[in-house]
Parts: structure tokens; C-alpha cells; sequence
């Protein structure tokens, strides 16, 4: 294995002021590669920023290991880890110019002041901030700030570094700005990221790989495709992008394809692999794997959004059931009130064994 | 859509708060300058003569008796003024260094007795003077320890000590704990985190501290006449001890001088202040 980052078996534990135990770390084993961008992906509470705080020390945990490089970590203290951290906040020295910020790893380490400054200058040159040295980090916009503490994690050139939502202060073309500029600093670097977001679009967007979780457990790892195509779960498969997912009884096999209906009478083609008459499973389909044809689920249009190139809509069948989300392409016409049918390719189904 | 008579009430009573707050000051400052040695609350020409018979720079013009006395006072004064600066000088270093350890403990880490303290060192700072004062002189008494400049020193700390912590503990609270952490995420022990982050953050608020403590220490009567020795008496029990022998002009003097020490005190705090913020 040539994974650089290795957890197993992470507990953490919190009692909240009411008395109740909640376990913000249940068991989590992780892998992470040495020049691999990971993020850590859940809603608010399952335990990301627990995890990312037990890797750089400023959590310890009730049990479980967590090795860098093959040297266990688990009992050091956070300034003898080789590692460094982008602070949700930036939690940049208001004291400092910028240039001592970015430098203070190397000055607490006692690098030499002219070795210092060059290193300084570079680390600033990657992250776009070339000539800013002098200013204090109170006179530089939200972005700058973001950029002076990537600039400052990464001078020491660690293996590993941990950012916790860092663009979540960002407004939004700034955010989708920064994402493709981490991503491209976490290749030139060549060195791993743990990415924390609560973001799935931001997630899909930066990460070699996804690592789902909830409630302090991991519930899938995978490439970001994995993860939308083929969510091991139902939590899964609504956290990330938007989904229908429908609860059905196959019908019949024929062929390559199955039949399967839900209790109001959906028709739905699926693979036919592993499928047997009678059993119920869960079918899930994108908004996208729907298109407007003249076969198909029957429908009324109840609400048409227009977004750009895309048109969303919500369609009621007319089996009844849960409105179905559907992503029309540019030049695909439907209004409100529209009868229309929707057409997919059985292919594209994904199924969760299950009701 | 300003009611104009609203304003000018508004106006008035702002500059009736600022005469009520600031007459007596300038009432002193105009007497000491008025050469009236009998009633000073009649103007009779403008002079410096209380000013220089501080310092003993002219002979006194006015009632020979008097002048015997007063001479013998003013080495008197200028003694009390350097046992208040000496005393006010540990006590600032002392007070300010247990205020600030205080204030980060308290702020930073968990121990047992954490609330206890925390209520603990209020309580001084509610304490009546008076209560403070002849506390510490019995305390003192029984340990059998002289009435000296120490005890001085030693009564001033028990209580600047709170007012110092109370002012780091809001500066401390105001500090993004990630600071420190990201202090410690790029390598730094606890001991270079308190140097190069912690302390230079604190800085204003300690720098706040320290200046009240020696302001307060240097102001302070009741508590100081109760374990001043007969030997060591501060400014503010000299001025106490003059007054009590009759108001003469040159308490004013005295008190114009001490309020010009104040303004200029205080307003280098602020130009310091002004400068750190950025
Ligand atoms: N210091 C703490 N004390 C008590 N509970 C905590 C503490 N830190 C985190 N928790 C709890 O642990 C759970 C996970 O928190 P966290 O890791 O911050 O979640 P996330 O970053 O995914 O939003 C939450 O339920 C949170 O309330
Ligand atoms: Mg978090």
C-alpha cells in the first residue's frame, strides 16, 4: 500500500451539556493516498471537522490510530505533526505583516532569515500573492486572506494538508474561482488533501476521491462518478446531487431488461442482471437520465424552472406517486400544466437492493 | 425631520453633563493660579507662588509661621511622591504579571476550581475599601510584619491583581482560539505560542491593565492609609493628612499638577491604543 495517511478504527466521543453521549467519530477507517485530494463530505454534526481535528491533534481520540508515512501520530501533540492546516476562519497573526504569517512556520523552526525570505516569496508566488508581503492581513480582502493562509500551510512543504471548509466565507464565483485554484495547487504541490465541505457540488467539482459520512460513520468512499452513479445507499444517493428514487416490485424479466412498478403503478425498465419477479428494490434515476419523449412515463408538468442551459422540471405522473425531477436540455420545451411522457434508459437505473 | 427643540434639549443637557463632570476640575485648576492666600474663592490677581512653594524655589511672602512649616512639608511631599511611584511601580509589574497568568489560566485551560476562581478574584474589586484596608492591617499585624513600603506594595496587589485579570479576561475572549492553534499547527510549542501570538495579542489589554493598576495604585487612599507605616506615607495620605491641618492654595496647585500627570498618562494610553489597532 502505498497510502500515505492511515486511520483505523477512529472513536470520539462528546457528552453534551444535556448529558447525552453522542459519538462524533464511530469507528472510521481511511485511506489517503500520497498526492490524492480527499474530501470529507456530510451534512452539519456528522463528525468532519471531528476527524480533521483528530489528524492534526487538536482532538484526541477514545481509541483507534492514525499513521502519517508509516509513523504513528495518534500520541503526539499538534506541533510535532508533519502537517499543517487552512482554518476555516484563516485564523491569520493580526500582529503580523503578511510575510511573517506566511514565514512562521519556518521562523518557530528556526530557518534562517534569508533562506526564509525566498521561501516565503515562492509560497506567496503560488498562491497568486506575489509583492503583498509587507500589508497586514487586515487590509486584504476575504480572498486574499483565504490565499495568505493556503500560502502559510504550505511554505514548511508538509505531505499532508487539512483544510476545513475553506471557502465557505467566499460569496459564490470567488468559491468556484478557489476550487479550481486548489485543485490545481494540490496537483503542482504533489502533495494529499483532506478537504472538509458540507458542499456536494463543491465536492464533485475538487476531489479525487469522496468520503461520505454521517452521523460519525464513513458510509461510501469512491471517485466523485462513483459516488452520483452508484450511491451505496439511499442517504447516499440524496445527499449528493438531486435524485428520484423510486421503491418497486420487479414485475417480470425479459431479455436484457426488467419491469418494475411502484404501489401507484410507475413503469420503470431496469438491467435485468440478478433481478428475480416479485422482489422489491429501490430504483434510482437522476433528473438528467429523463428525457422528453412521446413514450414513457405519462405526466403533467406542475412546475418548470429555466436555469441557464437547463430547464428543471417537476412532473407529476399520472399513476400518482412522488413528482419526478427532471433535467430538460436547451431547445426542450415544456410549460406548466404540459402533458408530457418521460423516457429513460434502462441502463442508466441504478438499484439499491431493498425497499 | 429633526424636532429642533428635541436637539436643543439634547444639546444642553450633553453640555450640563460635561460642566457637572468637569467644573470642579476647572475650579481647581482657576484657584491654583489665584494668589488670594485667605478666602481662594476670591479672585485677587493670577500668580505662581504655590506652584514654586512646592518646590520651594521662593521664599513665602505671606505669614512668616506658616512658611516654617510649609518648607519642612515640602520635602515631605516629594518623599510621598517617590514612595507612591515606587509602590506603584512593583505593585503595576506584580499585579499585571499575576493578572495576565490569571486571565490566560482561567481563559485557556481546564483545572478544577475553575469557577471558584473566576468568582474569587471579583471579589476584592467589591469589596469596600474600608473592609480591604483594615483587613490587611490586622493580617498584617498578626504575621507580625512592620507597616513599610512592602506592605504597601503587598495590600495594592491583592486588589489590582482582579482589575488587571478583569481586563485581560475581556481582551482574552475577544481572541480567536484558532490563533493559537494554527500557532501550534505550524510548529510552535505552547511556550513560542504564548510569546509570538498570545502575548502580542493581548498586548492592548494587558497594556490597558497595567496602566488602571498604576493609575489606581498611585490614587489610591483608604486601603494605603490603613498599612502606610509613619515612615512610608503615598501622595494621596500626604494630601489627606495637609487638608486635615486646613485647605491651603497649595493643595490646589498640588491637584493641578497631578491632573496634567493624568491627562498626559492617559493620553498616551490612547495614542498607544490607537497604534496597536490595526
Ligand atoms: N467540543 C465539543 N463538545 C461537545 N460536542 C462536540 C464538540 N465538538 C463537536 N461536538 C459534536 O460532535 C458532532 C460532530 O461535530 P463536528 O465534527 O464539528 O461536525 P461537522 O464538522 O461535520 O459539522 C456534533 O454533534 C457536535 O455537536
Ligand atoms: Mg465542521
Amino acid at each position: 500500500m502505498d497510502s500515505l495517511l492511515e486511520i483505523r478504527g477512529a472513536r470520539r466521543e462528546f457528552v453534551t451539556p444535556e448529558g447525552d453521549r453522542i459519538a462524533a467519530l464511530d469507528g472510521v477507517d481511511l485511506d489517503v493516498g500520497a498526492k490524492e485530494f480527499v474530501t470529507l463530505l456530510g451534512p452539519s454534526g456528522c463528525g468532519k471537522t471531528t476527524l480533521l481535528r483528530a489528524i492534526s491533534g487538536f482532538e484526541a481520540l477514545d481509541g483507534g490510530t492514525i499513521r502519517l508515512g508509516g509513523a504513528d501520530l495518534t500520541a503526539l501533540p499538534p506541533f510535532r505533526r508533519p502537517l499543517n492546516t487552512v482554518f476555516q476562519s484563516y485564523a491569520l497573526f493580526g500582529h503580523m505583516t503578511v510575510a511573517r504569517n506566511v514565514g512562521y512556520a519556518l521562523e518557530v523552526a528556526g530557518v534562517p532569515k534569508r533562506r526564509r525570505e525566498a521561501e516565503v516569496a515562492e509560497a506567496l508566488d503560488k498562491v497568486g500573492l506575489s509583492g503583498m508581503g509587507a500589508r497586514r492581513p487586515g487590509q486584504l480582502s476575504g480572498g486574499q486572506r483565504q490565499r495568505v493562509a493556503l500560502a502559510r500551510a504550505i511554505v514548511a512543504k508538509p505531505r499532508l494538508l487539512l483544510l476545513d471548509e475553506p471557502l465557505s466565507a467566499l460569496d459564490r464565483n470567488l468559491r468556484q474561482q478557489m476550487q479550481i485554484e486548489l485543485k490545481t495547487l494540490q496537483d503542482r504541490l504533489g502533495i494529499a488533501f483532506v478537504f472538509v465541505t458540507h458542499d456536494q457540488e463543491e465536492a464533485l467539482t475538487m476531489s479525487d476521491r469522496i468520503v461520505v459520512m454521517r452521523a460519525g460513520r464513513i458510509e461510501q468512499i469512491g471517485a466523485p462518478r462513483d459516488i452520483y452513479r452508484r450511491p451505496r445507499n439511499r442517504f447516499v444517493a440524496e445527499f449528493i446531487g438531486e435524485t428520484n428514487l423510486f421503491p418497486v416490485t420487479v414485475d417480470r424479466v425479459e431479455g436484457p431488461t426488467a419491469l418494475a412498478r411502484t404501489a401507484e403503478g410507475v413503469e420503470l425498465l431496469l438491467p435485468a442482471a440478478g433481478r428475480k419477479p416479485g422482489e422489491a428494490i429501490t430504483a434510482i434515476l437522476r433528473p438528467t437520465d429523463f428525457t422528453l419523449a412521446d413514450k414513457g412515463i405519462p405526466g403533467t408538468v406542475r412546475s418548470a424552472v429555466y436555469l441557464g442551459s437547463d430547464l428543471h422540471l417537476f412532473v407529476a405522473p399520472a399513476a400518482g406517486g412522488p413528482e419526478i425531477r427532471v433535467t430538460a436540455r436547451d431547445g426542450q420545451a415544456a410549460e406548466t400544466g404540459a402533458a408530457v411522457h418521460l423516457a429513460h434508459d434502462p441502463a442508466r437505473v441504478h438499484v439499491l437492493e431493498g425497499g | 425631520m429633526r424636532n429642533p427643540w428635541g436637539w436643543a434639549a439634547l444639546t444642553g443637557f450633553s453640555l450640563l453633563f460635561f460642566v457637572f463632570i468637569y467644573a470642579p476640575l476647572f475650579v481647581i485648576v482657576g484657584y491654583s493660579f489665584n494668589s488670594n492666600p485667605v478666602n481662594m474663592m476670591i479672585w485677587e490677581r493670577f500668580t505662581l507662588d504655590w506652584y514654586t512653594g512646592l518646590f520651594g524655589l521662593t521664599e513665602r511672602v505671606m505669614d512668616p509661621n506658616s512658611r516654617a512649616a510649609y518648607i519642612e512639608s515640602t520635602d515631605q511631599m516629594i518623599a510621598a511622591l517617590k514612595t507612591s511611584l515606587t509602590v506603584a511601580a512593583f505593585t503595576t509589574t506584580i499585579a499585571t504579571v499575576l493578572g495576565t497568568a490569571t486571565a490566560i489560566a482561567l481563559a485557556r485551560y481546564r483545572f478544577r476550581l475553575r469557577g471558584f476562581y473566576n468568582g474569587f478574584l471579583m471579589l476584592p474589586m467589591m469589596m469596600p475599601d474600608i473592609v480591604l484596608g483594615i483587613g490587611l492591617l490586622i493580617f498584617f499585624v498578626t504575621l507580625g510584619m512592620q507597616l513599610s513600603m512592602l506592605t504597601i506594595v503587598i495590600g495594592h496587589c491583592t486588589f489590582l491583581t482582579s482589575y488587571v485579570f478583569i481586563i485581560v479576561q475581556a481582551r482574552i475572549a475577544g481572541i480567536d482560539p484558532a490563533l493559537e492553534e494554527a500557532s501550534a499547527d505550524l510548529g510552535a510549542s505552547e511556550w513560542v505560542t504564548l510569546r509570538k501570538v498570545l502575548l502580542p495579542q493581548l498586548a492592548p489589554g494587558i497594556l490597558g491593565g497595567a496602566l488602571l493598576a498604576f493609575v489606581i495604585s498611585m490614587d489610591d487612599l483608604v486601603i494605603t492609609y490603613f498599612i502606610s507605616g509613619t515612615g512610608d506615607t503615598t501622595l494621596p495620605v500626604f494630601i489627606f493628612g495637609m487638608i486635615r491641618r486646613g485647605v491651603k492654595p497649595e493643595i490646589n496647585a498640588i491637584a493641578t499638577l497631578i491632573i496634567l500627570a493624568s491627562v498626559v498618562i492617559a493620553a498616551a494610553g490612547l495614542w498607544l491604543r490607537s497604534r496597536k489597532t490595526d
